[in-house]
């Protein structure tokens, strides 16, 4: 190997060395640093991702592959690395207040969070089997051990053992279908195994082997039947680790199903039925278990399941058109749900534990401007325009025409009408009820940016979404 | 392209909310939200005056890119048909402001603010002429009006405003499939002018059709999923009820006359008698239920759903009298019902019932307001003098000529009209005082008045001389038949 391809090789993987490496300076760091500093580690955490973001922007020009194969730098990668990265550096600048409050400020909450973020970046980037598994343990292992992190709380503590056990059964899976794979077409690689079956007769071991990979990473997206641990671990799991899990590593997998499944080899194995019936079913499921939900952080967890059952109509849609629509529901998806959950992380302050959604009754009366965000979000997660939560499905409806599955958006449509209910009964309880207590939202500054953002992104797609939707469109992979 | 006047007027109102937001003080906000409205209307009497009678052409025409990728542009126009929704909407936008003034007292600000935007939104609806465009206006709606029922509503707010929610989301939603359909069906575009020219095959269109007929139906609602409309009419507060009526109803007529006729032509003439039947069934069965009210506000809701079935009876007799009248009913249905529910209202804020049964004699107490009451009660019976009775015999006559049974059936609901009508205004307007405990009610006073007059005037001026409003729907309408026709039958 010459020092001119290492060169090549390193350069593809910047981002993610510069990553790791901040990950270990700042754990480092963080043992050095006085009691009192540590906000200091939350703005190196975000400098780190900020530095990480540059690097992938300014290598985003060409396709760089690396690895012998493993793994590619492409504008696929690039778009889905930048949802990670917005995705991390909000959720650091929601944990700067709320860290303290529930005493989880130390410097290995960042550190894991970064290194999950780096597990997720292989993930986008991975091209082989093998290097799809490495991302998603690291990406996975750091998330079981952020779940526990409230240490004196049992539902924290239950809620991590139950994701370490489902998660490590879930994995199993993947793995085993790698080893078929692997028996079967003598490669690991993606575009490898495709060229090893083109051609030969469909094998029935082919399709069990599909159907293991299938079943592990549709637990990492949450999406039915193996969505049973993430009511419980949203609820346990700490509120701004919540937001992250919900957003960023639900993206990760649906950057790797994309890859995976748009594969030649999956693509011929008429797989696209189970994972239509995978979406009708998990979005219906969402839609309906949230509808008796009181606790906000579970009502969430129903929301992210109906909300993966949607993308995944866009994936059953597949080409081009359908790809983008997945990516940019998930871009679209992220700026709604961390809005959301800006407000709920804000809301824990004082013995208010902002779980509880009675607790929100008659907020409008005190906080019109944060209620009127509430609004903004819960609508745009509903898909009510002009918010940007309507371009999303309205977008995967237009890819799920296109191919000429109007039956398939019919249901999308149908369930939808269903999860508007439990959006909008929040908005009921915000507006509409009188309040029986006063509020004190950790109004910081940091969250304040979180809440701006967000916001623009939720109302700023929604009216102008030309440019994003050629974003997605350019990025879509072999483009 | 000139000057963007459409823009202005839907734009007026979305600034005016805007502004809200950092004015201080309920009085401050009253004036203000009153100044948009008067300012917006009057840019909708420049429109109607700059309005070219003669052709049916769209008029004051804008185009944007607005979503390159998928064909999507900000375009608006109006032609005959649209034209005096836009100033219905603008009208009405005054009267429910005034309407407001006390009625409201809490939470003001936001109040105005839903009131403006779901102002900018109707007129986004009615000079849409872009599918997306319009499909985004028609369901955003739901957001102010949600909360103008949930938050100001009367006792059982909360369910109305949920029953209100879902329903016309449900419809819409399908609307919303049927509307991504037809784009790929037309050749990919949203702009629904070209979209009038495809010739769609007729399996196509009925589908079409149909996924169109449950949005459309729910909205104008069409008996048998007019259900929330009694429970939202009676819950919301007066302005929310006559925007609800005025304008909110019209629109599912609306989008039978935007979508539904040129666009599938053939599906049209096809389902046309199935279509009759349906709005006859909505006139007697709406006239029915108001005859048995003793609500006021509810007797005007249920009358509502039988006024609007002659709306629909009019445009699916799918002749140039039924067309002409059913437009022009609508119109006026918008003033004489947006009256009624003001005046419920008014009676309402000085008694607090709206039961029947415990008013009478109110002539003595309140002359004008009875006199007024008389005249819209009158105009809402369609009396030989004012507007409605225009608009029902064109659309009677137009009915007649496509069938002679549901023209029949018609003029039953007619009759019951001025049994329920007649009957409220006796039971509340004659007979011996008798108001509830409580002070005795006052009569209407200079504000009041303000927002009365306006409609009194063109419950006249259409009853006595409807020439200038036929003439503006009188091209664009002929011009949809004959389309309707030719291109429904050609195939």
């Amino acid at each position: 190997m010459s020092a001119a391809v290492l060169y090549q090789w390193v350069l593809a993987s910047l981002p993610e060395i510069v990553v790791v490496t901040g990950a270990c300076i700042l754990l480092i760091v963080g043992q050095l640093i006085r009691r009192g500093q540590e906000h200091l580690i939350v703005w190196a955490a975000v400098a780190v991702v900020m530095i990480a973001a540059l690097a992938t922007f300014l290598l985003a020009g060409e396709v760089r592959p690396a690895y012998s194969g493993m793994f590619i730098a492409d504008r696929f990668a690039v778009f889905f690395k930048f949802v990670f990265f917005l995705a991390t550096v909000l959720t650091f600048l929601l944990s700067r207040k709320y860290a303290d409050i529930e005493g989880i400020g130390i410097s290995e909450y960042y550190v894991l969070l970064l290194l999950s973020l780096s597990g997720m970046m292989i993930m986008a980037s991975a091209a082989d089997l093998l290097s799809i598994y490495v991302g998603l343990e690291l990406m996975v292992l750091c998330t079981y051990v952020l779940t526990g992190f409230l240490r004196r709380e049992r539902r924290s503590n239950e809620a991590a053992l139950k994701y370490v056990i489902l998660g490590a059964v879930s994995t199993g899976m993947f793995l085993y279908g790698v080893s078929l794979v692997y028996g079967l077409t003598g490669t690991t690689a993606l575009d490898g195994m495709a060229a090893a079956v083109t051609g030969g007769p469909r094998d029935p071991a082919l399709l069990l082997a599909v159907v293991f990979i299938v079943a592990g990473l549709v637990f990492k997206i949450g999406a039915v039947p193996f969505h049973m641990w993430l009511p419980d671990v949203y609820e346990g799991a700490p509120t701004t680790v919540t937001a992250f899990m919900s957003v960023a590593p639900k993206a990760a997998g649906f950057a790797v199903i994309l890859r995976v499944f748009l594969n030649p080899l999956v693509a011929a194995s008429d797989v696209w039925i189970i994972v239509a019936a995978i979406g009708v079913v998990t979005m219906a499921l969402g839609s309906f278990a949230a509808l008796v939900q009181d606790n906000f952080k579970r009502l969430l967890a129903y929301s992210s399941i109906a909300h993966a059952g949607f993308a995944i109509f866009g994936l059953v849609a597949g080409g081009p058109a359908g790809i983008a629509s997945v990516m940019l529901y998930l871009l679209i998806y992220a700026f709604m749900t961390l809005g959301i959950f800006a407000v709920v992380v804000m809301m824990r302050n004082g013995d208010f534990s902002g779980e509880a959604i009675p607790d929100y009754a008659g907020l409008a009366k005190s906080h019109p401007g944060l209620a009127f965000l509430m609004l903004l979000y819960l609508f745009s997660l509903a898909g009510i325009p002009p918010t940007a939560g309507f371009f999303a499905k309205f977008y995967v409806l237009v890819a799920l025409v296109e191919q000429g599955f109007v039956a398939l958006a019919v249901v999308a449509v149908l369930l939808s009408a269903v999860a508007a209910y439990f959006y909008i009964r929040i908005v009921m309880v915000i507006y509409m009820r009188d309040p029986d207590r006063s509020f004190d939202p950790a109004l910081t500054p940091s969250v304040r940016a979180t809440l701006a953002l967000t916001a623009a992104g939720t109302i700023g797609i929604g009216l102008f979404p030309a440019w994003f939707l050629r974003l997605a469109q350019t990025s879509v992979f072999g483009g | 392209m000139g000057f963007p006047l459409l823009s202005l007027i839907i734009l007026t109102p979305a600034a005016g909310a805007a502004v809200l937001i950092f004015l201080r003080g309920d009085d401050a906000v009253r004036w203000t939200a009153l100044g948009v409205t008067l300012v917006d209307l009057a840019l909708t009497v420049v429109l109607l005056a700059g309005f070219d009678t003669a052709t049916h052409e769209m008029q004051f025409t804008e185009a944007r890119p607005w979503v390159p990728a998928l064909g999507i542009t900000y375009a608006l126009g109006v032609d005959g048909i649209s034209a005096l929704f836009v100033f219905l909407t603008a009208l009405l936008g005054s009267v429910s402001v005034l309407a407001s003034w006390v009625a409201i007292d809490r939470r003001v600000k936001a109040f105005m603010i839903s009131l403006l935007a779901m102002q900018a939104l109707m007129l986004g609806v009615f000079s849409a002429l872009d599918m997306f465009l319009f499909y985004v206006c028609w369901e955003a709606m739901l957001i102010p009006m949600y909360l103008i029922i949930g938050v100001w509503g009367g006792e059982g707010r909360v369910y109305a405003a949920f029953k209100f929610f879902l329903y016309t989301l449900a419809g819409s939603l399908l609307f919303l499939v049927g509307v991504i359909v037809l784009y790929f069906q037309g050749g990919e575009t949203f702009d629904m002018l070209a979209l009038m020219q495809q010739d769609l095959p007729f399996e196509v269109q009925s589908w079409l059709f149909f996924a169109f007929l449950v949005a459309f139906a729910v909205k104008v609602p069409m008996v048998p999923v007019h259900t929330w409309l009694p429970d939202a009419h009676v819950q919301a507060p007066t302005a929310g009820s006559i925007i609800l009526a005025g304008v909110l109803l019209k629109m599912g007529a609306y989008g039978f006359l935007r979508f539904s006729l040129p666009m599938l032509p053939e599906a049209t003439l096809y389902y046309s008698t199935l279509m009759l039947a349906i709005s006859a069934l909505a006139i007697v069965y709406g006239g029915f239920l108001a005859l048995a009210q003793d609500d006021l506000k509810k007797l005007v809701a249920y009358s509502s759903i039988s006024h609007m079935g002659f709306v629909t009876l009019g445009i699916f007799a799918l002749n140039a009298r039924g067309l002409e009248g059913s437009i022009l009913q609508m119109f006026n249905h918008g003033i004489t019902t947006g009256a009624l529910f003001l005046f419920v209202g008014l009676i309402y804020e000085r008694t607090h019932t709206r039961s029947i049964a415990e008013y009478g004699g109110l002539m003595k107490v309140a002359p004008v307001y009875t006199a007024f009451l008389a005249l819209f009660t009158l105009s809402s019976m369609a009396l030989p003098g004012t507007n409605a009775f225009v608009g029902e015999l064109l659309v009677l006559s137009g009915a007649f000529g496509a069938n002679l049974a549901f023209g029949a059936v018609a003029i039953l609901g007619a009759t019951l009209s001025a049994a329920y009508l007649l009957g409220m205004y006796r039971k509340v307007a004659l007979g011996p005082i008798r108001v509830h405990a409580g002070p005795t009610p006052r009569d209407v006073n200079a504000r009041e008045l303000a927002a009365i007059l306006p409609l009194a005037a063109f419950v006249l001026w259409v009853g006595l001389y409807p020439k200038p409003f036929l003439d503006i729907i009188d091209t664009s309408v002929t011009h949809l038949l004959v389309e309707v026709q030719s291109r429904g039958r050609s195939q």
